[in-house]
């Protein structure tokens, strides 16, 4: 085979890999980036049983208002609901760790009692602090159940400040800061309920 | 380098070491390896009785970037958090397709090649099975959503998680399996009195 016909074919191969290659892509991307929407919600609301809501929450944030609580910030809230009645109000709450913020998504059924806490982002120190990232949480979960009232304002902190919660072990400050971001999330759900649930409960 | 090898071999240390965090790298790597490893062999065989020394290279390059591409994009149809896992390492297999068509490794026969792939991808398999049930105590996490994997133990050693620590797991394996290989060495030993 000559040069001329030897680079004719380089030239022939280059373009189909390139066709077949921007081919493959057009035809995925669709479905791809549907997939990643996926991913992205579940890991945001699988707090939540998958089967206990039937509407899109994240598509529709809620409007908050006065967001600065007192140990912790609102980033944003989502309403999950089934046939129309509200069944879960998502808090998503921002604190400061022990070595940077700490961001909480925290799930409130209608009745103010928590229905779960997800860690979403976390740089606490690993293997210490860094355990609240993980999911399923065991910490975490004994907050499940619990509301603003029970347990009373004095027991929602750590056995150490005379509370009624253990700590995680080896990170005080850490287990301290997420305590008064959940405590502060069900104070603020109590305070503006009808808003959170929305004018039809 | 010297010896052609040496730089396959090399290749190879990176995948072993950076893609055997867990099973699931392990599996999605090899899975994209064999994949764009047997399609550009059998692609690239009739092209290389036709072109010239020099446009075969380029030929391999682009061939290997195509495979690479689409099957990188097919995986991530297929199952977005398999292709995370071997997304950092999809160029490097491209980069050895092009390595071994260099070192004529396609123009061995055919059963060592497969002995060859054969080994890698049980060395592969192994150490990521040690890897993941040494640093978190369980195998099979993130295989798939439903399933949360096999709990060996509850607290694993992080060391074996990080890359320094698959290094010395590698290093205890070539170990074994230099001894192992090797039993007729201490009888040369043994007549001393």
């Amino acid at each position: 085979m000559n040069r001329t016909a030897s680079a004719l074919a380089i030239l022939l191969l280059a373009a189909a890999g390139a066709g077949l290659t921007w081919f493959v892509q057009h035809s995925s991307a669709p479905q791809i980036a549907a997939e990643q929407r996926l991913i992205d919600s579940r890991k945001l609301l699988d707090v939540l049983a998958s089967d206990s809501y039937d509407n899109q929450p994240l598509e529709q944030p809620l409007p908050l208002a006065a967001v600065d609580l007192d140990h912790s910030r609102l980033l944003g809230g989502y309403r999950a609901t089934r046939n129309g009645q509200s069944v879960a109000v998502l808090l998503r709450s921002q604190t400061q760790g022990y070595s940077g913020t700490i961001e909480l998504l925290i799930a409130i059924d209608p009745n103010g009692r928590l229905l779960g806490v997800k860690t979403l982002a976390q740089s606490e120190t690993p293997a210490l602090g860094g355990h609240l990232g993980d999911w399923p949480n065991a910490w975490l979960q004994r907050f499940t159940g619990k509301s603003r009232t029970d347990p009373a304002d004095a027991g929602w902190a750590l056995k150490k400040d005379q509370g009624q919660f253990d700590q995680m072990a080896g990170a005080t400050i850490t287990s301290r800061a997420a305590i008064h971001a959940i405590h502060d999330a069900l104070r603020y759900f109590d305070e503006h309920r009808s808003i959170l649930l929305g004018s039809g409960t | 380098m010297k010896n052609p090898a040496t730089l396959v071999n090399s290749l190879m240390l990176v995948l072993l070491l950076g893609a055997t965090g867990s099973l699931r790298d392990a599996l999605a790597t090899l899975l994209m390896f064999t994949a764009v490893i047997g399609a550009y062999g059998v692609s690239m065989r009739p092209l290389r009785l036709r072109l010239t020394p020099q446009s075969l290279l380029l030929a391999s390059v682009i061939l290997a970037a195509t495979l690479s591409s689409c099957f990188a994009i097919l995986l991530q149809r297929w199952s977005l958090p398999w292709q995370q896992s071997v997304e950092l390492y999809i160029g490097l297999i491209a980069l050895q397709c092009v390595v071994l068509e260099h070192n004529e490794f396609f123009r061995q026969a055919l059963s060592a090649r497969l002995k060859r792939c054969v080994q890698f991808a049980g060395l592969l398999v192994l150490l990521a099975l040690l890897r993941e049930s040494i640093g978190h105590g369980s195998i099979g996490r993130h295989l798939s959503e439903h399933w949360q994997g096999l709990v060996l133990f509850s607290a694993g050693l992080p060391l074996a998680t990080i890359t320094a620590g698959g290094f010395i797991l590698l290093g205890l394996l070539l170990a074994a399996c230099q001894a192992w290989t090797r039993p007729t060495a201490p009888s040369k030993e043994s007549p001393h009195p």
